[in-house]
């Protein structure tokens, strides 16, 4: 597959094989299966050799539909496993927690659904049943299942806390609740349409799905772009980076009560929002790009670098006064300790990573666009609360808005789309650093040049693995302040 | 008439203790421990307000007679015990050793009437010994819990120390043996001795009786014992035993000891072991999760708020206010006859709990809904009157209690005022804690939609918990009557009519009504019409159809019946408000697949440290554990050392009978 | 904390005054493409093979050779791309709710709409203060963005007497973004139950009007048709605040609808 190194591995290999990545210093990137035209099941895993080392692919072909579970040697496969099973139907010998994910309890699909043989626009059959969670015994603990639908304008999920009055003694998300089963939508799509239905897997990553997919097509048909492009896709994606970071801090102030700065954070998200219509005519950076660059060309109108700049000077300022009130510091400090073990087991990604000590950013490590030929410096803390959270992403706003100005001052003149022509049998693997985290695209294009599976990775997916690793023994007062340091999207997990 | 009635009192409770050990008339036993209890009840109502003449017994002691008699104080105090213990007779125990419990009871009620009534300390002693065995018998003949023994025995040792207590304190005053044994003289004799003594005495009566009614360190055996009985059996202990251990006390304090500079003294003592003993029962009271448990911390609570309205009167004679000492104890009076009768009735309500879900755990399970509106008149009643809420007979009590202690103004030492005011504040706080207390006996023990495994109560206990309930109420709105009937009393102890002076026409006040003035005689009328007004703004509103939907959660319907609010998470915040004294720990063991990731298992423990079990009982425990392994070498087992010992007493005696 | 009163201070006033005056923040926001049928070509099906959601269909006629349904239109604007004719233009139409499912379908207009007094829908107690209770039924969170959008002091939804609150017990107004998946649907039947009447239904994007490109599969639906009875759709992906807001007016009746039979009335002015 191009940009990623290939292995086949048999079945019994796997394990020794995830063995040894670890004690190498390797990582597991995530997992996901597809149908070949061969025939059976092949389950890919993407993995990465080092720190900023090429991506190395683990290719496992099965046929008797099972596994060994590796989730035992690196905990995060535990998610990708359970999804393979619920969507494809294999199992996973050892899997510590074989139960429904992405399905909820009491959906009984005739057939697994990314099996090609599912018949189209058939709804599973669905009769609720109680949701799956570990023997809580002791006669006084109370039990709160917040959801599906919860206060104010918040995406559906149900989270369910065990609980005595404060103290926390367990939590567990119960997300799923939107899965709209987008991946199988892109099957039997040309590739240039699959960018439409990507920008509308998770609204505010609309550009980074977007640009992601369109690097996968792109590597799946050794298409090129051109240096425009790669400049203005640069700078869209720092875009919305900032528009999300200010949503976050925005929300954030919220849960902390400051409520002046809530309206700050949403007003200045609300400015980024404006200008991008302004750039693209669309809020979200939609209807922009496609495979081999973008489908038109941005309107870089006069005005727009000053209005920039008095927007960096307005978050500047917004950032400093934020980090100088008490009241809100006293309640992100200490909460919600995300020690680097658990971040790197979990497989923790983006500023939750990064504020727990794991140096690691796409944008730096494998440079995609353009930001091999820009100057890109990457926070890092390592106390892993929820202030450090917020640190990183304060941190992270400056230097976007910084690349950004660097971007403005020499944008490549010329053409901002090259031709890109479908390859048969093409595979390729696309990547984004979202204002999440590590969003990767994987796509398998079929004999006639169309798409025949494309999976995604999306970080919220990741992060809220971790999340609740967060919250058993904390307390209710900062369970909100906790979730919202995270800055989680639950569309994003559950596509 | 009188006597009569006395005659019939004894002989059915004897009659039921025969019955039970010789055969298997259960029924007709329990029968006649309730028409003795009956009987009893009729015979303080056709002796009150006047007392009891004295009835000469064909026993003697040391060669004088054994003389019964029921002062008022006494009837008053026990026709409200008695009272609250006839339903419980009737109803008998719901735990299978029906014929231990029905023995145990007679044997309480009987020494619990000779405590009342006996006039010479041998006799006392006895009736008290066979009062203490009663609860033994009754908690472990009733076989509720495994386990018990062990409970039981931790009572019976400290009950113990408290008629050892006893014991030293009638030899002190001189009733035993030396001068006779009649309590008659004991005012004189005391009197003769030096104040160091006289306080001591104090002192002892108040371990004395104090191991009976809970004041610190003692209460710790309350939860540990009623948690191995079952209701009725706390019924009888916080009702009538209690009410007959404070009338011992009470006489100790009003009728034997009168020098004024030792009353100072320990009437000051009395207070602050009263408060401290409330503040610390109530406090455990509420982090309690079993009805019996919390209820007796409770009655603990109330015990050490009689005995700080029993110190005031102390106090207040002490420094001359005579009348404000008569309200003292009147108000004391009060306050053990609501309690006895609320908390008897919350008792059979926990019984009914019992019998509705298999176990005494204050969890929502719905009960209220599954039993008849007499329950839950009883229950709320009760429940408001021990956690003092307007109009109910507890209240009454509670008001005069702080009416009394604001009026240490009037007393002339600076330290008396103090100690008064001090003891207001902390009142104040066992008053908030109770009432929060309680709100969680009702509404975590009653209410909640529960799950359906919950039976219904049985009508039998639905009826004795709203009579019971009823009998709250009607005292309360009948003071300004009730009080008539200790008029008496106050004239024999204080020499004044001061139960005839607390109430105005039908409002209630601490002697004079300019200080402040109550009625729950009205309120009981006002209150209800009120509700008329709020009934006149509904009719002429608009009606609209009605739509039932169901409870909004978020939009999936609740699962199973942990949403509820449990015990713990109740009285949780305190908790951690007052870890200091509870010192509480929390265990949370986790069991895992594979990793520590994946949460297969959790399990949940918690526990408060009681406060005197480690600092008091234990150290005390592994004393005479360490004496008994020294002393030990006395069983050596060789003859020759024993004759050699013989030798020696014998050596002694001689010595000592020459001196 | 005075340091955030003072900050507030000096900031003065970001709230814009529309639709009082002229600025809706929508400087540039693309709409729904408008269809020209006389431009349309016989036999060309371009723009029917590049939408996605379905919005375009054959119409066998010879004057109007599509059928336009702009309930299913996402505006990604790849019909105006691929045209050779020019017969979908882009436009700024983005107030696009609608009391009628039937009005989002691209019909010839015979004649004006009429300006006839219709039966009011709301009682006068609710044209100034509203409460809406909004639910995702599976939506990709681009809706809920624009819906939060509503409380930021540009548009600070309050100033027109439009409040969210957190419980359908007092809510006027259901508002649903998402295609109803099959997870979703019995909660979102619960809100409904559990709304005291009188209430209203609003479909919020184009997911919520017919399912967008998110309709059916094994697990999402096509959105509230047949679900819940709707009284205001507003179609759109996502539909920016200002629509929205237009779209709450005019439930109200505080605002004209501004479509019919799938075209923007140009004549009206706010």
């Amino acid at each position: 597959m191009n940009g990623a190194l290939e292995i086949r591995l048999g079945p019994a290999d796997l394990q020794s094989a995830c063995e040894a990545l670890l004690r190498d210093g390797g990582r597991m990137q995530m997992a996901w299966a597809w149908y070949p035209s061969l025939g059976g099941i092949e389950v890919c895993y993407l993995t990465t050799q080092g720190v900023r080392q090429q991506f190395a692919l683990w290719r496992c072909n099965t046929t008797d539909q099972t596994l060994p579970s590796l989730a035992g040697i690196t905990p995060l496969l535990g998610w990708y496993e359970r999804e393979i099973t619920d969507l494809f139907g294999v199992r996973f010998d050892g899997q510590p927690e074989p139960y429904p994910l992405v399905l909820q309890e009491g959906a009984r699909p005739i057939l697994s659904p990314l099996n090609p043989a599912y018949p189209v626009d058939t709804a599973m059959p669905f009769k609720r049943q109680p949701a799956r969670i570990p023997q809580v015994l002791g006669d006084d603990i109370q039990e709160l299942p917040f959801g599906p639908v919860r206060a104010d304008v918040v995406e559906s999920a149900q989270f369910l806390f065990f609980y005595l009055g404060e103290h926390i003694l367990h939590y567990q998300p119960r997300l799923f609740f939107k899965h709209r089963g987008m991946e199988k939508r892109f099957e039997g799509l040309e590739p240039a349409l699959g960018v439409i239905l990507a920008e509308r897997v998770s609204g505010i990553g609309s550009f980074a799905h977007a640009l992601a997919y369109c690097q996968a097509v792109e590597s799946a048909c050794d298409c090129t772009i051109p240096p425009r492009a790669a400049w203005l896709r640069t700078l869209c994606a720092e875009l919305e980076r900032i528009y999300n970071h200010l949503h976050y801090f925005g929300h954030l102030a919220d849960t902390t009560t400051l409520k002046v700065a809530s309206a700050e954070g949403k007003l200045l998200e609300e400015r980024v929002k404006q200008i991008s219509a302004r750039l693209c005519s669309n809020r979200f950076l939609r209807n922009l790009l496609q495979p081999g660059g973008l489908r038109h060309d941005l309107n870089i109108y006069t005005g727009l670098s000053e209005e920039l700049q008095k927007l960096q000077r307005e978050i500047n300022r917004y950032l400093g006064q934020l980090s100088r009130t008490s009241s809100y510091l006293d309640r992100l400090i200490d909460t919600g300790m995300l020690s680097r073990q658990v971040a790197f087991d979990q497989g923790a990604t983006g500023p939750v990573e990064r504020a727990s000590g794991l140096d690691r950013d796409l944008r730096r490590d494998h440079a995609y666009a353009a930001y091999a030929a820009v100057k890109l410096e990457v926070s890092l803390r390592d106390k892993g609360d929820a202030n450090a959270r917020a640190e990183v992403r304060a941190e992270e706003i400056r230097v976007s808005t910084d690349l950004i100005a660097q971007l403005l001052t020499d944008i490549p003149a010329g053409a901002y789309c090259n031709p890109c022509v479908t390859k048969p049998n093409g595979e390729g693997i696309g990547w984004c650093e979202s204002p999440r985290g590590a969003l990767y695209y994987a796509v398998h294009l079929d004999g006639s040049g169309k798409l025949q599976r494309v999976k995604i990775k999306s970080p919220s997916f990741s992060n809220w693995r971790v999340f609740p690793y967060t919250v058993h023994g904390s307390n209710m007062m900062d369970y909100a302040i906790n979730e919202a340091s995270f800055g989680l999207s639950i569309a994003g997990c559950d596509r | 008439m009188s006597d009569v009635l006395l005659l019939i009192t004894f002989s059915c409770w004897a009659l039921a203790c025969l019955l039970v050990l010789c055969s298997s008339a259960l029924k007709l036993a329990r029968l006649l421990l309730a028409a003795g209890a009956l009987a009893g009840v009729m015979l303080a109502f056709f002796t009150l307000p006047g007392g009891m003449l004295p009835v000469q017994l064909s026993m003697n002691v040391g060669g004088s007679p054994v003389i019964f008699a029921l002062s008022p104080s006494a009837l008053w105090l026990m026709v409200f015990g008695l009272a609250a213990a006839l339903p419980a007779c009737w109803l008998g125990t719901p735990g299978e050793g029906k014929r231990g419990w029905i023995a145990g009871a007679a044997l309480s009620l009987l020494g619990a009437l000779g405590v009342f009534g006996f006039q010479d300390s041998i006799a006392f002693l006895i009736a008290w010994e066979v009062m203490s065995l009663g609860g033994a018998v009754m908690i472990l003949g009733g076989r509720n819990a495994h386990g018990g023994g062990r409970r039981v025995l931790f009572m019976l040792s400290l009950l113990e120390v408290g008629s050892v207590a006893l014991l030293f304190a009638f030899l002190l005053m001189g009733t035993l043996g030396i001068d006779g044994f009649n309590f008659q003289d004991s005012a004189v004799s005391i009197a003769a001795l030096a104040p160091w003594l006289q306080a001591l005495v104090g002192v002892l009566l108040l371990i004395g009786f104090g191991a009976k009614l809970g004041i610190l360190p003692f209460y710790e055996w309350f939860p540990a014992a009623y948690g191995a009985g079952s209701g009725v059996s706390g019924n009888l202990m916080s009702g009538v035993i209690l009410n007959a251990a404070f009338f011992g006390l009470s006489r100790g304090f009003t009728q034997w000891l009168s020098d004024t500079s030792v009353l100072f003294g320990l009437g000051i003592l009395l207070i602050a072991a009263g408060v401290v003993s409330a503040i610390l029962a109530a406090l455990y009271a509420f982090q309690e999760e079993d009805w019996r448990e919390l209820l007796s911390l409770s009655t603990a609570e109330n015990a050490g708020i009689a005995v700080t309205a029993l110190g005031a009167a102390a106090l207040f004679r002490a420094q001359g206010q005579v009348e404000l000492a008569g309200l003292a104890w009147v108000v004391a009076m009060l306050q053990l006859a609501a309690h006895a009768l609320a908390k008897g009735g919350l008792f059979i309500a926990a019984d009914g709990v019992f019998n509705a879900t298999g176990s005494y755990l204050i969890a929502q399970r719905g009960l209220l809904r599954r039993s008849s509106w007499l329950f839950g008149i009883g229950a709320v009643f009760a429940g408001m009157s021990l956690a003092a809420m307007p109009p109910q007979a507890g209240f009454v009590s509670e008001w005069y209690i702080f009416q009394t202690l604001f009026q240490g103004f009037h007393l002339s030492s600076l330290a008396g005022r103090l100690v008064m005011a001090l003891a207001g504040a902390g009142l104040a706080l066992t008053a908030a804690i109770s009432f929060a207390t309680f709100v969680k006996v009702l509404g975590v023990g009653l209410l909640g939609q529960g799950d359906s495994q919950a039976k219904m109560i049985p009508w039998r206990i639905s009826f004795a918990t709203g009579i019971l309930g009823m009998a709250v109420l009607a005292l309360a709105v009948g003071m300004p009557w009730w009080l008539q009937t200790l008029d008496t009393a106050s004239i024999q102890l204080f020499g004044m009519h001061v139960a005839s002076a607390m109430h105005d026409g039908l409002i209630l006040v601490p002697l004079t009504s300019s200080f402040a003035f109550i009625s729950p005689t009205m309120l009981v009328i006002v209150c209800p019409s009120l509700a008329l007004l709020a009934i006149a703004l509904l009719i002429p509103a608009k009606r609209f159809g009605v739509r039932r939907a169901a409870v909004w959660f978020g939009g999936l319907p609740r699962e199973n019946h942990r949403v509820a609010t449990t015990s713990l998470t109740f009285s949780n915040a305190m908790r951690t408000f007052y870890s200091f004294i509870y010192r509480p720990t929390l265990d949370v063991e986790h069991e895992h697949v594979s990793q520590k990731y994946f949460l297969k298992r959790l399990q949940f423990n918690y526990r408060v440290a009681p406060i005197f079990g480690a600092l008091l009982f234990l150290p005390i425990t592994r004393l005479i554990n360490h004496a008994a392994e020294r002393l030990r070498a006395l069983q050596s087992g060789n003859l020759n050392f024993y004759l050699a010992l013989i030798g020696m007493i014998l050596v002694l005696i001689f010595i000592l009978g020459s001196l | 904390m005075p340091m955030w009163t003072l900050l507030g201070l000096t900031r003065g006033t970001a709230t814009t005054d529309w639709p009082l005056g002229q600025d809706d923040g929508q400087k540039n926001t693309l709409g729904m493409p408008r269809y020209h049928p006389d431009k349309c070509e016989a036999g060309c099906k371009e723009c029917i093979a590049v939408c996605l959601p379905g919005a375009l269909t054959s119409a066998h006629s010879d004057e109007v050779r599509l059928h336009v349904d702009y309930g299913r239109c996402i505006a990604c604007q790849m019909c105006v791309e691929v045209c050779p004719a020019g017969a979908m233009q882009t436009s700024n139409d983005w107030a696009f709710a609608v009391h009628e499912r039937e009005d989002l379908r691209w019909k010839q207009a015979l004649q004006s709409p009429e300006a006839g007094n219709l039966k009011s829908r709301v009682e006068g107690a609710f044209k100034s203060s509203l409460h809406i209770r909004h639910v995702d039924a599976g939506s990709c969170n681009g809706c809920e963005s624009e819906l939060q959008a509503l409380n930021n002091p540009f548009y600070n939804l309050h100033r027109l007497g439009i409040f969210l609150t957190p419980s359908p017990r007092f809510a006027d107004v259901l508002l649903v973004t998402g295609t109803v998946t099959y997870a979703m649907h019995d909660a979102l039947l619960a809100t409904y139950e559990a709304m005291p009447e009188p209430k209203w239904v609003m479909a919020m994007g184009t997911c919520a009007v017919s399912g967008g490109i998110a309709k059916g599969g094994y697990s999402s639906g096509s959105g509230l048709e047949g679900v819940l009875p709707v009284d205001v759709y507003l179609p759109g992906c996502s539909p920016n605040p200002a629509a929205i807001i237009h779209a709450l007016l005019m439930l109200l009746e505080r605002a004209p609808q501004r479509v019919h039979d799938g075209q923007m009335d140009m004549s009206r002015h706010e």
